[in-house]
This record gives C-alpha cells, structure tokens and sequence, in this order.
C-alpha cells in the first residue's frame, strides 16, 4: 500500500505550500490528501488511514484537537502520525497538545526544511 | 524543483484516471500511454507498428498516447493538463520560496530581540547571510560618521576580505560599499588589485546597513564562483541588513545611554565627594538625611552637642610679617593638621573661620577635649619645627562649651547653607578668647564637664566664674592642662593643690591668705600666667577692695 500524506488546512496556501514543500516525496510514492476542514479530515483519516496527518489547529466546524483526540483517544488510531501546526507563540496550545496526543507540534511560519525532514523521518524514507 | 512527471498527473487524481481511462476505451483501437522513457502508464501496449501522439510540456515530448490515430485529442488533452499543472506548480514554487523568506526574516527579527549587543547583532547577521545566501566569505564593515573610524564585528567563511586593505582604501570604500547602495558588483578587478580581496574571489554582494538616510556600513558577501549572486539574493540580503541596522542603531544608542548616564552618575559622584567637603556628612546625618541633595531649606535638628572655637593667637601680628599667599598657605597647613584630628576624635568641622575653626562633637564631650589635648600637642611639634627654622612660635587657644544646638539649612532657594544657630555656639566662641584673658591655651565651661562621664580621665582646674558681656548667667570655667609640654604639665600638677586652696581663698575674699599660696605657684612654676592673672588681681582687690555684692564672678567688659 502506498504511504499517504494528509495536509489539512481551511487556508489554501498553506495547504498548497505543505505540498509543495513536500513534492519531492511525490518520486517515492507518496500520495498527498488534503483537506479544508476538520470534518472532512475526521473522514480521510478514517478511509484513507494516512501515514501523517498535518493537522491546522485553527479551524472552523472541528478544530484540530478535536480531531486529533477523536483520532488518538476514541478511535485508537496509533499509528498515525500526528503534526499539529500552530501560530507562533502560542505557548498554551503545545501541552493542550500532548494532552489530546498529537504527536508532534510545529509552529507556523515553518521551516520548510525541517518540515520536510521531519516527514522524511517519520515514512522512514531517509536514504 | 522536482520533475513534473507524467505519472503523478495521471495517478495523482482518480478522476482524472477514470476520465482518461474512459476516452482511451472509446477509442476504436486498443491504445495506451506510456512516459517519456517508454514505460506503459495506463492501457495494454500493443505490439506492432501503431500510431503514436506526442505528449508535450513546452518544448518537450512528456510521453506518449499510443495506439490508435484518433489518439492525438487525448495527447493534447494530457498536453493541457500537464502544461496547467506545470504552471501551478511554479507559481507554487514561488510562494514556498517567498514563505522561506518570510521565515528566515521572521527568525532573524526573533533572534535580534534577543539581544542589545551589536557585535551580536552583527554576527548573527552574517550568519544568517551566510545561511540563506550561498557564499564563501562574508564581512560587516561598520562606519563611525563621528570618529571616522571603521570597524568590522563580524567576519566569516574563508579568508577572502583583507581587513588592513579595506581600511586603507576609505575612499575607494565609499564608492563600493559604503555608498549607502546594495548592488551585486560585476567588476572587482579593482578591489583585487588593491589587495581588499582575494585573487580567488568571483563574485561580490554587498547591501548598505542605513538608518534614514545615514549610512552605517554594509554587510559583504563574497563567492569563489563566477555569477554567484542572483537578484533575488540581492534583495534578501538587503532586507537581513536594513532589520540588522535598526537593531545595531538600537544598540548603539542604548550603549550610548548606558556609558551616559554611568558618566553622569560618576559626576554626581564627585560632586558629592566635593560638597561633603564643604557640608559635612555629619551634619546631614544628623538632619536625618542621607545625602546633600535630600536637603531642603528649613530642615533642623537640635541636639545636645559641644562646640568646639580654636584660634591662632596673635594672629594679626604673625600676619603682617607674611605676604597674602604665605598667610594663605600657613593658615591652611595649620587647619590641615589639624583637621584629622578633630575627625579622628568623632567630631565634625563645621566652619572655617580666616585662622580660626569651629568644629562639633555630636556625641560625647570627652571627644571634644581629647582632641583640643591633641590639638595642643600638634602645635606644641609644629612650633618645634618653626623654632629650628627660626621661625616665631604659634600659640592658638582652644574653648568649648556643651548644650543644645539647631543644626539646620537656612539661606534662600538660591542660597542655602548650613548654618548652627545657639547660644552654645556663642558661648564656646566666647570661651574661647577667653584664653586670652586668663593666658590659659584650653578652656572649658562647667557644662562640658557636667556632660563628661569620663572627666577623672583629665586633669583641670577650676578658674571660678565669669559673666559674659550681656549675659546674666555666669559661667564656670575650667581649665584643662593635659596638652601642656610634659614638664609644664608636671609643674601644674605639682602646684594644683595649692592652687586650689589659693582659689577657694580668692572667692572667698581672703585675699591676703590667697596672694601667699599664688606667689608660692609662681615662684615654682613662673610659667603659670593663670596663677599671675590671679596673684595681680587680688593685689588689686586687698589694696582697693571689692562691693559688697562681689561674687568672685569676674565681669567681662569686652566681648
């Protein structure tokens, strides 16, 4: 099965620049889903069961850590792996954070760089 | 950028599969698509010569629709596709590589507030530089418009840039570099050939650090690669270097602050260290307050204290034998001597009077005596030395009187000073002349006495009572003859008895049992002129005799 990749979030630019931070993973197979909203992204998760989830705190309809405790805590989905992005400086929402178990926490604007790595790490594709 | 391939447009999307998947079925021969490289993507290859649609992206064939001849509008269909995906992804690129901007100014500016250092300030620029522009060697050159002085806070990478040759070249320098422009400089023949860089550098940017319109220097990068710098590095760098000015200007002027207000704090200082010269800590403690500048006019604080007069006998003839400056220079060796021994002894100088000295003892009046004791034989060594140059003999009285006193600021806004306001003072004042009238150098009231615990530490004498001019009180004086040259001092002792008996006698109108004992005190002590001043006036009074009211008080007529 191919590795799969969820970006979600309600602003398009981001979504577009996660994706094209991530382009290059595209040469491995990797397969990019996206997603504007929590609800939606609950959905994916459940029928796609991507590899990573990057998950946008501030959303409309379900925020991110609705839908990361809905993943991690009710549906016991382990083995997703689970990035949470917020604004910088937004030092409250880093132990909200562990607490719903988010796996990991990024603060926007990003460092493409490390972004990317990081997804390397986790799809283990690091050569 | 990674390649925009074939593959991922038509197995990105499931649509897309579908709808392509759906036309190459309609096709009337068996047809399929295969990439650039020949690998089938979708459909069953044929064998056998077959029709084949070029895909293209741009000017090149992306791969291939195969099979039938109707297949070239699914080729172009695919060639749209690709071409608008292709767009998409470019202008994708551009936001990424903007966002990266955007995060490193955003990290850099976080990074600056952290510090108030320029020489931090600096590196962490040139760091950053370095980090987002590929370049071998990098440099900050600060330019101190005041001072003319150029320095260089930071410098990185390989060693490209000559220091020495930089700051040789000022004027080459302020028309590369320092010109307040930002410019990629496509020729360096001539920063070469003046030994400012290396022979291996090929390229050159520089960005102007300014604040308004003044320059402060510019942040060099340099690469051993021909074309090294694009413009869009250009224009970054201009941006790290503008956000590093406004933060080394801030730092600037907050060292500048810092240095400032310590000066100023070191001039307060010493202005202290003067006025406390002039106005006495003691007597600002003893208003209660820690500092002159606390003072204000009208502050006061009575207290019992003993004032203490010391004067220069024959001041006036001593004098006239000396030229202003050398009147000047002695009365001033004078108190300089004598000075430290007031402090030493807890006591405070209040006053310089011309040859006089009005100096406070806020505590206990046996400080007041020990130090007029060691006062007199300060000046008992100093006429040792005056005598061996063949200069005449200093005599100074010493008189203190104990009592409450106002130690206060009086003046106006514009003139304060520090003032004591007392009879006591007064009165010390006038014990003290009062030494010249009884020839006694040390002299005090009944009052210092009556405050002493310790006065069996000292030897006195009792010289009965005096009425001040204008005063109703009397006052008992007593004198003190510790100070005396130590052979004076035994004969004084040695006649005390004596003395007193003689004493009791004089009030007591006994003149003629008094005179006796007084002459006996002179004939061993001719030194003893307290003992003639009494012998002389109670010749008088047993000759002439005295009122009926006479107390033994003797009346000052004279101030």
């Amino acid at each position: 099965m191919s590795k799969k990749i969820l970006i979600v979030d309600d602003e398009a630019h981001i979504r577009m620049l996660i994706e094209q931070t991530l382009e290059d993973l595209e040469d491995e197979g990797v397969e990019f889903l996206t997603a504007d909203n929590g609800q939606s992204a609950l959905e994916l998760i459940q029928s796609e069961k991507p590899n990573i989830v990057f998950l946008d705190v501030m959303m409309p309809k379900m925020n991110g850590m609705d839908v990361c405790k809905k993943v991690k805590q009710d549906l016991k989905m382990d083995d997703v792996f689970i990035i949470l992005l917020t604004a910088k400086g937004q030092e409250i929402d880093r132990q909200k954070g562990q607490e719903v178990g988010a796996n990991i926490y990024m603060t926007k604007p990003f460092d493409p760089e490390v972004l990317l790595n990081k997804a390397i790490q986790v799809l283990g594709l690091e050569k | 950028m990674a390649k925009l391939s074939l593959k991922n447009i038509v197995g990105r999307n499931k649509g897309f599969y579908e709808i392509i998947s759906g036309l190459l079925d309609n096709l009337s021969t068996a047809s399929w698509i295969e990439d650039e490289n020949g690998n089938c993507l979708m459909g069953e290859p044929q064998i056998g010569d077959t029709c084949q649609c070029p895909i293209m992206l741009e000017e090149t064939i992306a791969g291939w629709v195969k099979g039938s001849d109707k297949a070239q509008s699914v080729a172009d269909l695919l060639s749209m596709l690709l071409q608008r995906e292709s767009a998409k992804k470019k202008l994708g690129n551009e936001v990424l590589s903007l966002y990266q901007e955007i995060n490193i100014i955003f990290n850099f500016t976080e990074a600056l507030t952290q510090t108030i250092d320029p020489d931090i300030i600096a590196s962490l620029t040139l760091k950053q530089a370095m980090h987002s522009i590929q370049s071998n060697s990098g440099i900050i050159l600060l330019w101190d418009e005041e001072h003319q002085t150029l320095t260089t806070p930071a410098v990185t990478g390989e060693d490209l840039f000559n220091q020495d040759g930089l700051r040789q070249h000022l004027p080459l320098l302020m028309e590369i570099g320092l010109s307040g422009q930002s410019e990629i400089i496509s020729d360096i023949a001539l920063l070469k050939e003046k030994g400012i860089i290396q022979d291996s550098v090929q390229s050159l940017v520089y960005a102007a650090m300014k604040v308004k319109h003044r320059i402060m220097g510019a942040v060099i990068l340099a690469g051993t690669a021909p074309d090294q710098f694009s413009a869009g590095q250009l224009k970054l760098l201009v941006t790290l270097a503008l956000q590093s000015s406004a933060a080394i200007e801030s730092a600037l002027l907050y060292e500048k602050n810092i240095r400032e207000v310590r000066e100023r704090e070191e001039a307060i200082l010493r202005i202290h260290e003067v006025t406390k010269k002039f106005v006495p800590n003691e007597f600002i403690r003893s208003l209660g307050k820690d500092n002159i500048t606390d003072i204000k006019l009208g502050d006061q604080v009575e207290k019992i204290v003993t004032v203490l007069f010391t004067d220069i006998r024959d001041f006036t003839s001593l004098s006239e034998k000396m030229t202003p400056d050398e009147n000047f220079r002695f009365v001033s060796s004078f108190n300089a001597q004598l000075g430290p021994i007031i402090r030493s002894n807890n006591g405070f100088i209040n006053q310089y009077l011309g040859d006089s000295i009005m100096a406070i003892f806020p505590d206990n009046p046996a400080d007041a005596i020990k130090a007029a004791i060691s006062m007199q034989k300060a000046v008992f060594e100093l006429n040792r030395n005056r005598k061996f140059e063949g200069l005449p003999e200093i005599r100074a009285g010493i008189g203190m009187h104990t009592g409450p006193l106002i130690m206060g600021i009086t003046g106006d806004e514009q003139r304060m000073d520090a003032a004591t306001i007392a009879d006591t003072v007064n009165t010390a004042a006038r014990i003290e002349s009062l030494t010249k009238y009884y020839r006694s150098p040390l002299l005090l009231s009944r009052e210092t006495i009556n405050h002493t615990i310790e006065k069996h530490d000292f030897n006195l004498r009792s010289l009965g009572n005096v009425r001040l001019k204008g005063k109703n009180k009397l006052l008992n004086i007593i004198e003190c003859f510790d100070g005396l040259a130590a052979h004076e001092f035994a004969l004084r002792k040695e006649t005390l008895a004596s003395f007193n008996e003689a004493m009791e006698h004089y009030h007591d109108r006994r003149f003629e049992k008094a005179i006796p004992l007084f002459e006996k005190i002179l004939a061993i002590n001719p030194g003893d002129l307290t003992g003639k001043h009494f012998l002389e006036n109670a010749m008088t009074y047993l000759q002439e005799g005295v009122p009926d009211n006479w107390t033994g008080a003797e009346e000052m007529v004279i101030k």
